[in-house]
């Protein structure tokens, strides 16, 4: 049975959601994101959904592309409008992996994503789900913001190099997924951690929060960050913005940004 | 009283046009005074004195000794506050790590010298995976970049001096 992830087949899952309305599908694309960019610069509405069976130019870190097979995986980008400052939302890249945990915990209760801060999803230490958030903003107001997820569902096998760290969720389950069903729990708990991020006054704290309970690795873990090896020590949690502290030989220090690396 | 400490004190200065300044705090006095040329263009150039008798010496033997304008290393916003109307400065929206170019490895999005339009991305700026394009409030040509290439840095520091076109 084709499991395709079709507009009209999405759309009425996806009831009550910002996401319903403009669900954009590609056999393949370079990259959601960078399309998703450039319509909203072009002035799309919010909720639009770019969504490709396969990328080509998928983008991981720094250079890195990101492995794409057809319609096997997930690759969506949306475009969010929200009436915040930019820096009331930098922890949107938080709160999308909590919406996949959610997502990925309503299709299978066993299966337990580990959160790696600040964008990866994790099963057993292999990495299974990317985020990657691009924003254009003035000083005070995000003009757009847009969220793009690459999750490998139904790989069963990766090239040489990324099989020591990738993983897809089949591999760890031994059963194949609707990618249809996990799209839509994914667009709606992704609706649900941002609709609280504009309305609750507590969300930020409550993102926090619900990050460190789901990530192994921002406590008490001994890391490097592999653009600043001098950030070397143990985790010791998020600060309050939601950046990573490590209690490194110098004393407690912030990260902003990088990759984190255990020994 | 530490170098960032010492930073934000001097910008206040700058910002509300202090011409001179004593603080005394413990064993640390600090007296900043200010050179305002009236010449156009000149920038201006804040004086900074930190006296320390004890242990908080080491501490602010560090202090940042401004200088007349450089090249972009290091940042320091005293050299980019500028006397003149004209220059425009661009700022940084959010926390985050300065990036000049759209991946590793490829060309900058401007350089000093570039005629840039209004909206024109200017840099990248990222925090926890967030990438921010900035863009560039005004047209005109970039005089000069204040910050390096992969640094880190503040909510509303300065990244790009611009002389608007006319």
């Amino acid at each position: 049975m084709p499991d395709l992830l079709m507009p009209d087949v999405l759309a009425p899952l996806l009831k009550g959601t910002i996401f319903t309305e403009h669900i954009h599908h590609y056999h393949k694309i370079g990259s959601t994101n960078t399309t998703a960019m450039e319509a909203a610069a072009a002035g799309a509405v919010e909720g639009t959904v770019f969504i490709a069976e396969q990328q080509s130019a998928g983008r991981g870190r720094g250079a890195n592309t990101w492995h794409s097979e057809q319609s096997t995986g997930i690759y969506c980008s949306v475009i969010l409008r929200p009436a915040l400052p930019p820096s009331a939302v930098l922890v949107l890249t938080l709160a999308t992996g909590l919406a996949v945990h959610a997502a990925v915990q309503q299709i299978d209760l066993h299966l337990t994503p580990d959160l790696k801060w600040p964008n990866d999803g994790l099963l057993h230490g292999k990495k299974f789900c990317g985020i990657l958030t691009e924003m254009n903003a003035e000083a005070t107001r995000v003009r757009y913001i847009v969220v793009g997820i690459g999750i490998n569902v139904n790989h069963t096998t990766f090239p040489e190099e990324l099989r020591p760290i990738a993983t897809s969720l089949r591999l760890m389950t031994g059963a194949e997924w609707s990618r249809v069903e996990l799209c839509a729990a994914l667009l709606k708990s992704l609706d649900r951690e941002y609709q609280s991020l504009l309305k609750q006054p507590d969300a930020h704290g409550s993102i926090l929060r619900r990050f460190q309970e789901r990530s192994s690795s921002v406590r008490g873990k001994d890391v490097y960050i592999e653009e600043h090896p001098e950030l070397d020590g143990l985790t010791a949690g998020l600060d309050e913005r939601g950046f990573l502290q490590i209690r490194t030989a110098r004393g407690l220090e912030t990260v902003l940004s990088g990759t984190v690396r255990f020994r | 009283m530490n170098q960032k400490e010492l930073k934000e004190l001097i910008e206040l200065v700058i910002e509300k046009g202090i011409a001179e300044f004593e603080l005394e705090r413990g064993d640390v006095k600090v007296r900043i005074k200010r050179a305002v040329n009236s010449a156009a263009q000149a920038p201006e150039i804040p004086t900074v004195i930190v006296q320390t008798a004890g242990p908080a010496a080491q501490e602010t033997g560090a202090a940042p000794a401004p200088a007349a304008p450089q090249p972009p290393s290091p940042p320091s916003k005293q050299t980019a506050a500028s006397a003149d109307d004209r220059l425009h400065t661009v700022r940084s929206p959010i926390v985050g790590t300065f990036y000049e170019s759209p991946s590793p490895g490829s060309p900058p999005f401007v350089k000093p010298g570039d005629v840039v339009e209004l909206g024109q991305v200017l840099c990248i700026v990222e925090a926890m995976k967030l990438m921010n394009e900035i863009e560039s409030d005004v047209a005109g040509e970039i005089v000069k970049r204040l910050v390096n290439n992969g640094q880190p840095i503040e909510y509303g520091q300065e990244l790009f001096v611009i002389r608007p076109a006319k």
